[in-house]
Order: structure tokens, then C-alpha cells, then sequence
């Protein structure tokens, strides 16, 4: 629940450091790359690739292995439902309880093929995750022209995320303490009071923010930061790159 | 039977289920796209409903964002499932279409899966789409439509809400095997390889919806019982409890029988007239006339006015010392 944060990793890296709009370009392309690709080759490249580069911008491995838990276990459940469910040629079979538990080649490339793509686009959104902060990602969104609405109300939600985890987590171990999880029924019911109570904080400083902000010049738009000129390096840099994924992935 | 049997020995190797979101990387660039054509025009719709709320108030922007905070936080929270033996989390969104309407409702799952997708690895951002669909506007409009139903059908908010809870849940992931097996199908038929998955989903999911179901008719009590004014203004309830509405029309009744032709004479006199002159008129000490005679009207207004404004400056010039400035010792 708690392997992120609202800080970035490795503030002198290089990458961190690059146009965030220039970062969110290439990271778009080179997804679309990866769940284009048919092949293996291009998204354990890509994995490969992105990975190293988080190790490299001081990312702990911890918690890279973490961020990657969901993903590969949804990648293994794919490849064991492919592995059982699709294909006629089988590759092994398992005899389990009476039942022969037959594995299929085809079903195992196709779900391998899919697991490599997971992990390729998986550490490649990590890296974009982990090299540019919240704000600075919103704006690189504004102007690629993502409805201003959409922005503000991330920016909003980004901005009282933490409050409302951390008043979650005092809420929960008071709950926890007082033997409020012992059991279904009372768990169940101290889970729905927990989420009731954080709407309702929800509400009571939304109503404080406005407040403020109408006091501070609101008037329902939310300025964003301004970007920096683009630096020709950095677009040189970031074509190139694009430029060059794009002849591997075409081999 | 084999394979069914494969499908429940798999689930049941399952350590926390995380199956709410498609997973980044899932879904083929061309169903990627597809379902973002499919999600878009909802989003849209979503935004432009925030917009015409926030301009009659200013509070919803920042409601709808805590909103997405909240459904971010709910669907981070590990949620025991029985069958399964594992942890779970629910989605959040039914609660959110129950207080923020079906469309707004959606903008805010977009939001909440957003943040996730970038700094979470739950669901991604090519899966987006897909995930807005299953997730946000599914879910989001079956809990809506069931809540509203159940309530004009009589059920009580618990009801309602424990409903909303459970059709948004499993609506979602009725949709979500719908995008999963279509993306990963291969050559093979969609039907199947559907159906393999929603089994796949069924003991995690089943209770799950109800959990979730528990949850939000517990939300839903827990505001009643709390705050029934938040209830009032998100047009969940109707306001008050009739109490309101009785006073306001014993009020008007009262102004209306009140105001009716009176018994009265046609003109009351004053209280100059009917008190003090005559009893200045018995004491033989009737009125004289003004040494200075302005008369009515605007001559006499515009008397009123050059007094008014010479004492006016008068009392404004001396303000000073007739309220802060104290005379220096020894004198006067």
C-alpha cells in the first residue's frame, strides 16, 4: 500500500533532471512500441533497459521489486492460463488426482509473449514514475492537452492523497488496537466505518480548501506551473532515442 | 471438468489477488486504443458535468479530487476474502457514483487510476482505457442505476447501498473478463476462454462484491447517521424530515390568514396624533408653528440634508478627540 512516495529518486540523474514533456513523449512512444510488438526480443530490451536505469538512479531494489510485484503476478497467471487453456500441441502433462493436467506449447509463447510485454511496459512506466515528479507530470499532460479539469482534479487528489493515508492508518491501528479487525462481521464493519469517516473528512476539507483558495484569488481554475524552453539538446537527445527504439523494434 | 478443476487449483496458489486493474503491457496496442476510444467520450462527459457543477459552486473541484483520494485510498486497502484466503481491495467506485452522480463518478475512477497506473504499477497507463471502462463507467454506472432503483423501489439506504455496492463490484469485473479475454485470446473463440476467466474471478470476486456491498451500505449508514446534511446536498436524501417543510407552510398559512381584510377603521392615526397631541391639547399647550416654515417636500428633505452633512463633518473633523486623542496633562 505504501511503496510510493511524492519524492523523486535520484535528483542528479540525468534523466531526472530531462524536460519532463520531452520524458512523457518518449515514454509513450517506446510504450506503444512494446504493446506493439510481436516478438520477444524488444520488451525484455526495454525491461531490461528501464530497470537497470531506476537501479541506476538509486531506486531500492526493494522497492522496485514491490512496484513489480502485481504485474508479474498477474504475468504467471497468464501464462499458466495460456499454458493450459490454449494450443494442441502439448508440451508436458501432470498427472494430479486422478487427472492428466496437460501444458501446451503454443499457450506457453503466447503467454510468455505476454509476460515479457508486462514487464517491458510495466518498468518502463516505472521509470517515467520514478525519474519525474506528480506536478511536474501534470503539467508535461497540460500541455499535451489533457483537459485542464482532469489536471486540477489530480492535482487536488495528489495533494490530500497523504492526508487522507495517513488519517486512514490512524483510523486503522486505532480500530486494529481495540480489536476492531477480530473477525469478518467486525472487521467488515470497522473497514466500512474507516471509509466512511474519510469521506466525510473528504467533504469537510474540501469545503476548508475552497475557503482558503477563494481567499487567496480562486475562481475555480488552478494555475500551473510554467514550463521551461525547451532545450535543444534535450530534443535532439530525446529524438534520437525515440528514433533509435524505433529501428529496433522495426528489425 | 479438467480444466475447470486446473482453473480453481491455480486461483487457490493466488497470494493477494490484485485483479482489479489490466494490468500494464496486457492489452495489444490496437485493443489499447479501442477501449480508449471507448472510455473518451464518457471522460468527456464526466468533465463537461464537473465544469457546469463547479460554476454554481466553487467547492466541487476540489470534492471531486478528495473523492479520487478517497477511491485511490479504498482500493489500496487490503480486504480479507474467506474463500480465498487471501487479501483483496475493494473499488470504491460505487460509493463515489452514490454521492457524485454516475458521470462525475467516472472522472474521478480516471483520476484515482491515473496516479496508480503511474506511481503504483496497479493497472497501467496503455491499459487506462480498459481500465476506466471496467472500472469507472461500469462500475460507476451500475452502482448509480441499482442505488436509485432499489431506493425508488422502497429499500432503505442499507439496502441500497449494500446493492449499489455488490453491482459495481461485480459489474466491473464482468467487464474486466470481457477486455482480458478478448485481448488475449489469440485464435481462440472469445466465449471459452471468457468464461475461463470469469471462473478465475469467482472465488476471489464473489464474496468480494459482498464485502464491498457490507462496505457501502456501512458508508452510506455511517453518513446518515453523522452527517445527513452531506447526504441532503449530494441529493442523495431528501432534506429534513418534514419538520422544515410543516413550519415553513404553518408560517405561511399564519402570514396569509394575518394578512386578510382587517375589522379595523381605514386609517390609524399615529401616535403623535392620537397620543401626544391630545394630551397636549388638554393641557391647552397645542403646537405652534415652526419660527422657520420649510413646508413639505424637497425643500424641507434638502434642509435635512445640509444638516446632516455639516454635523456629519463636524463629528468626522473632531472623531479624534471625541474618541482616541486624550488632552495632554495640565491642561483644562
Amino acid at each position: 500500500m505504501h511503496h510510493f512516495s511524492r519524492y523523486r529518486h535520484g535528483a542528479d540523474h540525468p534523466l531526472t533532471r530531462l524536460d519532463p514533456r520531452l520524458k512523457l513523449f518518449s515514454a509513450l512512444a517506446l510504450l506503444s512500441m512494446v504493446i506493439s510488438c510481436k516478438g520477444f526480443a524488444f520488451p525484455l530490451l526495454a525491461a531490461v533497459m528501464c530497470g537497470g536505469l531506476c537501479i541506476g538512479m538509486g531506486v531500492p531494489l526493494r522497492l522496485l521489486m514491490l512496484r513489480f510485484a502485481e504485474p508479474l503476478f498477474i504475468a504467471v497467471m497468464v501464462v499458466l492460463l495460456k499454458l493450459f487453456f490454449v494450443g494442441e500441441v502439448p508440451l508436458f502433462s501432470v498427472h494430479v488426482l486422478g487427472l492428466d493436467i496437460i501444458g501446451h506449447r503454443e499457450g506457453l509463447v503466447d503467454g510468455l509473449r505476454i509476460a515479457v510485454r508486462i514487464s517491458g511496459a510495466v518498468s518502463l512506466v516505472a521509470l517515467l514514475g520514478f525519474s519525474t515528479s506528480f506536478t511536474d507530470l501534470m503539467g508535461a499532460l497540460a500541455w499535451f492537452r489533457v483537459p485542464r479539469t482532469i489536471i486540477e482534479i489530480a492535482m487536488f487528489a495528489w495533494r490530500y492523497l497523504f492526508v487522507l493515508l495517513e488519517d486512514a492508518q490512524v483510523v486503522y491501528h486505532a480500530q486494529k488496537n481495540r480489536l476492531g479487525y477480530a473477525g469478518y462481521r467486525r472487521g467488515l464493519r470497522s473497514f466500512g466505518t474507516l471509509a466512511g469517516a474519510l469521506v466525510i473528512k473528504a467533504f469537510d476539507n474540501s469545503q476548508n480548501i475552497t475557503t482558503a483558495m477563494v481567499q487567496r484569488g480562486y475562481d475555480g481554475t488552478m494555475p500551473l506551473m510554467r514550463h521551461r524552453p525547451f532545450r535543444p539538446g534535450e530534443v535532439i537527445f530525446s529524438l534520437l532515442f525515440v528514433l533509435t527504439m524505433g529501428i529496433i523494434w522495426r528489425m | 471438468m479438467v480444466r475447470l478443476m486446473v482453473t480453481t487449483l491455480l486461483l487457490f496458489l493466488a497470494s493477494p489477488a490484485y485483479a482489479m486493474h489490466i494490468s500494464e503491457g496486457i492489452l495489444p496496442f490496437d485493443w489499447a486504443v479501442l477501449w480508449f476510444a471507448v472510455a473518451a467520450p464518457f471522460v468527456a462527459l464526466g468533465v463537461k458535468r464537473l465544469n457546469g457543477l463547479a460554476k454554481d459552486d466553487l467547492a466541487m473541484k476540489p470534492l471531486v479530487g478528495l473523492m479520487a483520494a478517497v477511491v485511490f485510498v479504498i482500493s489500496c486497502m487490503p480486504i480479507p476474502v474467506p474463500t480465498a484466503g487471501t487479501c483483496s481491495h475493494p473499488c470504491g467506485t460505487g460509493i463515489a457514483a452514490i454521492l457524485v452522480g454516475p458521470l462525475v463518478s467516472v472522472l474521478v475512477a480516471a483520476v484515482a487510476l491515473l496516479i496508480q497506473a503511474i506511481f503504483l504499477a496497479h493497472g497501467g497507463l496503455s491499459t487506462l482505457g480498459a481500465d476506466i471502462v471496467s472500472m469507472g463507467v461500469a462500475g460507476s454506472f451500475a452502482g448509480w442505476l441499482v442505488f436509485r432503483g432499489a431506493r425508488k423501489a422502497g429499500a432503505n439506504l442499507a439496502v441500497a447501498g449494500f446493492l449499489a455496492g455488490v453491482a459495481a463490484d461485480w459489474l466491473t469485473y464482468a467487464v474486466t473478463s470481457v477486455e482480458l479475454a478478448s485481448a488475449i485470446r489469440g485464435n481462440e473463440p472469445f466465449l471459452p476462454l471468457f468464461g475461463k476467466i470469469l471462473i478465475a474471478f469467482v472465488p476471489t470476486q464473489l464474496p468480494l462484491g459482498i464485502l464491498e456491498g457490507a462496505m457501502t451500505a456501512g458508508m452510506v449508514v455511517l453518513l446518515q447517521r453523522k452527517r445527513p446534511d452531506l447526504l441532503v446536498r449530494m441529493r442523495v436524501t431528501k432534506g429534513g424530515n418534514g419538520v422544515a417543510a410543516m413550519l415553513f407552510v404553518l408560517l405561511l398559512a399564519a402570514t396569509i390568514l394575518t394578512s386578510s381584510p382587517s375589522l379595523a377603521a381605514d386609517k390609524w392615526a399615529g401616535v403623535d396624533e392620537a397620543v401626544v397631541e391630545k394630551v397636549a391639547r388638554e393641557h391647552g399647550r397645542e403646537a405652534r408653528r415652526p419660527l422657520i416654515d420649510l413646508g413639505e417636500g424637497d425643500l424641507q428633505l434638502f434642509a435635512f440634508l445640509l444638516a446632516g452633512t455639516a454635523g456629519g463633518f463636524a463629528a468626522g473633523y473632531y472623531w479624534r478627540m471625541l474618541v482616541s486623542e486624550k488632552r495632554p496633562a495640565g491642561r483644562g
